[in-house]
């Protein structure tokens, strides 16, 4: 017996036994986006394997690919020995390898048992509710899911809906089971239900793919943790011996450029004294009840730029929302200045200097099959000399326009032309320099750089130092940390609907920030 | 180097067109073919039909006052499409303006100069509370516009032929299912062409002026176009949504007070002719521009007197709505051909 062989035994690997999961050599691309870059993963039976990374690291792509959904540019996929290719993930169930996504994939007006039994070969020819529901409850018990077979989805909480999703890959006989993101939408308790589960089913001699960027709970459930950034394997190591520090430095990565755009001109406006936009122990709703902002107190001061950092999803959308009067705080306090605007519409925000870059421009920030004149003058239509008495005036608003795609670099050969014919980063300019225009307080710019190639995200950092050195406040709510180092003064890190702290960028440590997104509550100055 | 097709996010606006004029000729061959295959000489047929419809002031007159209704409840279902809602109810908030029309006209007895001016302010008022349920529905909770007006159409329909069959039943017994005649008359001004045919186009060019030179405009064409990003810059879209969708029910309200007191002069079952329906038609036919409705309207008329003309030779009423049918499906297919573009690849490089 080898020396690798032995060391394998010790981890309950049996030699000669190929993992049930091998992956070598996979690359992806997508136009503008490698995806995968050469990822090497082997999954053994048994065991609980975490995939860590940022978003965007390429976790989910990798498992599209094991899943059929994709199809690898290059690399094999070897599954208990063989070399397959998937054309679809019904041929990827076949072989035992099935996948719960985050967003779940059942019918949400049919019954547990209907879903279990939806596409799937084995589902009696004649079928009527009572013999799904017995066979559903038998494979229930089984496979140990507590599911109720005649429940329709819709009535099911998440965590219900999460176990008939599981129970629906694990019906098909997957060896392998793959969870993306699987506690993001649990409560606490049901998230420890479900690692309950995961062990018993890896107990029998399969395994499951874990995809997450929570470090606590890729300590807690798996046995090894394989992390990817930037479409890259960086390692795969024992989870026995990993802290939520190393896990943080491995994750978040050392290899930041650092392009300090930190420092300020000569002549350029100070830090203001007091905040001019405050968020104090604010508490917001989402429309099923959770809290999608949870105690949140954020001060933005005049002549700085404040970083929002955190894994997208983790409440930036509330956030901006509650900061531009899109969303009301169902408790506590919004500020700008001395005047309490809790009860404020988005008009009152704008009319008080505040723009607001929204981070689905296509979606709400312009109107895409209106004319390009029409989406430049959005901010500005009700006043002169765009509207006088009542009248929109078109040649004065095609004016407007003209000057704000001359401020965005825009080149525009027809202002009547839908703005969706533009290209996403001269909407994304547009857009900024149109909100640059009301932004005399505070601009709340969400994930301007998302989507854009270097030169436009170049420009769009620029313009955050030029409105920052006119003593105006931004509000930079971004997923690339690079980015929030570059240009932030000060950084904080959401989690769930809370800010886990605030540092000042100047000494800030990058492990902290990881670790902080990860769901730890630390730093100076925080809440 | 085979070619494909790719399709494009918009139009060019000569190739919509084309398509557009393509999609009627192929509606008119596919009647054509058919009426052949039925044993009728299609061609023949369609010469009775220009002459009698453009060849004589008889033929112009009738089309005139199809025209009108058509206008009034093309330009209602455009002016709802404007800020995104679907008003299916334009027939129902027609008959509800007639309805209200002829009780005013019959039952109100106000100094005769006045009473025009309060049938009008009925009829407008009629249509505008019968889409007030959809409308707060929809402003409020998001109820789908296009399941509640359709429904209320046969609530009006109904309401409509229960009161001319009965309690308003004509008393002099002249006709049968039509109440009296209603002795207050939009007047006419050229053979039977009343008023209500330049002031449905007056009325379409004001919507269409607001649309586009007032600022409340530009808030309902941003709310229709994209309702977040009216949300996200502070617009008031609800009040908008409201005020449109009861500005749409009136106008249909209206087709039915010209219908009334500038056509038929009396209440009966059936008045409407279907024209809240073929509105639809005519505002999908004019791609959602309010100017467009004129253009539709003129077509859609001259189809509608065409079917007249073709009853008289034999032809079954069906016939003619096939015809209007095969126009919209044609045209539905041509917009959508309208986006592509057949691509020659360039050689891939290496």
């Amino acid at each position: 017996m080898s020396f690798a062989a032995a060391a394998e035994a010790v981890e309950g690997h049996q030699p000669g036994e190929p993992p049930l999961v091998l992956l070598k050599g996979v690359s992806k691309s997508f136009p503008g986006v490698r995806a995968n870059q050469d990822v090497d993963l082997d999954v053994r039976a048994g065991e609980i394997h975490a995939l860590l990374g940022e978003n965007g690291a390429g976790k989910s792509t990798l498992m599209n690919i094991l899943t059929g959904i994709y199809q690898p540019d290059a690399g094999e996929i070897i599954i208990e020995g063989y070399a397959r290719s998937f054309a679809s993930p019904l041929e990827a169930i076949a072989a035992g390898i099935g996948m719960v996504h985050q967003h779940f994939k059942l019918v949400k007006a049919f019954t547990v048992a209907e879903n279990i039994h939806l596409g799937w070969s084995e589902t009696p020819a004649r079928l009527s509710a009572a013999v799904l529901e017995a066979r559903t409850s038998k494979l229930a018990e089984t496979l140990g899911l507590a599911v109720r077979p005649a429940a329709r989805v819709d009535e099911l909480s998440t965590g219900e809906q999460q176990r008939v999703e599981i129970l629906r890959v694990l019906a098909r006989k997957a060896r392998v089971l793959i969870l993306d993101e699987p506690t993001a939408v649990l409560t606490p308790a049901e998230a420890q239900e479900l690692f309950k589960a995961l062990r018993e089913f890896v107990a029998r001699g399969n395994a499951v793919v874990f995809i997450s960027h929570k470090l606590d709970e890729v300590l807690e459930i798996s046995d090894r943790v394989t992390v990817l950034r930037g479409g890259k394997k960086v390692t795969t190591r024992e989870t026995q011996g990993c802290t939520e520090a190393s896990l943080a430095e491995l994750m978040v990565g050392r290899e930041i450029v650092l392009n300090d755009l930190r420092g300020r001109a000569a002549g350029a406006q100070g830090v203001s004294a007091t905040p001019v936009l405050r968020l104090e122990r604010v508490t917001v709703v989402d429309a099923l009840g959770r809290k999608a902002l949870d105690d949140v107190s954020l001060d933005v001061r005049g002549g700085e730029i404040l970083g929002i950092a955190g894994v997208a999803g983790n409440g930036q959308k509330p956030l901006s929302q509650a900061l531009t009067g899109l969303l009301r705080p169902k408790a506590g306090r919004v500020w700008i200045g001395e005047r309490d605007f809790s009860a404020a519409e988005p008009a009152d925000f704008a009319a008080e200097g505040i723009g607001h870059i929204p981070e689905d421009r296509l979606a709400s920030g312009l109107a895409p099959t209106l004319s390009i004149t029409d989406n430049a003058v959005l901010r500005e239509y009700f006043r002169p000399p765009v509207a006088l008495s009542g009248l929109f005036r078109p040649g004065a608003a095609k004016a407007l326009a003209r000057v704000i795609a001359a401020a965005a670099s825009v080149i525009v050969p027809d202002f009547a032309m839908p703005a969706r014919n533009l290209s996403g980063g001269n909407q994304q300019r547009l857009v900024a320099r149109r909100e640059m225009r009301i932004a005399s307080k505070v601009l709340i710019a969400a994930y301007p750089s998302r989507g854009l190639d270097v030169g436009a995200i170049n420009t769009m950092m620029n313009y955050f130092v030029e409105l920052r050195d006119a003593g105006v406040g931004v509000v930079l709510i971004s997923e690339e940390l690079e980015e929030l180092m570059n240009l932030s003064d000060r950084i904080a890190v959401m989690f769930q609907g809370e800010i886990m702290g605030v540092v000042d960028t100047a000494s800030a440590r990058l492990e902290d920030i990881g670790l902080m997104m990860g769901g730890q509550r630390r730093g100076a100055g925080g809440p | 180097m085979a070619a494909r097709l790719q399709r494009y996010p918009t139009a060019p606006p000569g190739v919509a067109l084309a398509a557009r004029a393509a999609a009627i000729v192929l509606a008119l061959l596919t009647a054509s073919a058919l009426l052949a295959l039925s044993g009728l000489n299609p061609i023949a047929l369609g010469q009775q039909v220009i002459k009698s419809t453009f060849g004589s002031r008889f033929g112009l007159e009738d089309v005139g006052l199809l025209v009108t209704p058509l206008i009034f409840t093309g330009l209602s279902v455009a002016v709802a499409l404007s800020i995104g809602a679907w008003n299916i109810g334009a027939e129902g908030q027609f008959y509800a303006g007639a309805f209200a029309t002829a009780g005013v006209g019959l039952y109100l007895h106000a100094p005769a100069p006045l009473m025009l001016p309060l049938m009008f302010a009925a009829g407008a008022l009629g249509g505008a509370v019968w889409i007030l349920v959809p409308t707060l529905a929809r402003a409020y909770v998001s109820v789908s516009e296009l399941i509640t007006t359709l429904l209320l159409n046969f609530v009006a329909l109904l309401l409509v032929y229960w009161v001319a069959t009965g309690p308003w039943l004509d008393p002099g017994g002249h006709a049968l299912g039509t109440t009296a005649r209603i002795k207050y008359e939009v007047p006419s001004f050229w053979g039977d062409v009343h008023w209500g045919f330049p002031i449905a186009i007056g009325l379409t060019i004001v919507v269409a002026l607001a649309l586009r030179y007032t600022v409340w405009g530009y808030e309902v064409r941003i709310s229709g176009a994209n309702p977040n990003a009216a949300i996200y810059a502070g617009m008031p879209s609800r009040a908008r949504l409201i005020v449109v969708m009861l500005m749409s029910g009136a106008i249909a309200g209206l087709s039915g007070f010209f219908e009334v007191a500038g056509t038929v002069h009396r209440l009966q079952g059936g008045i409407s002719n279907n024209f809240g329906y073929l509105g639809i038609m005519v505002a999908v036919l004019a791609r959602g521009s309010s100017l467009g409705v004129l253009a539709g309207a003129a077509l859609m008329a001259v189809i509608l007197n065409s079917g007249i003309i073709l009853q008289t030779k034999g032809l079954n009423v069906s016939t003619v709505l096939a015809i209007t049918g095969l126009i919209l499906f044609y045209t539905a297919i041509g917009d959508e051909l309208a986006h592509y573009r057949l691509i020659w690849p360039k050689r891939a490089e290496a």
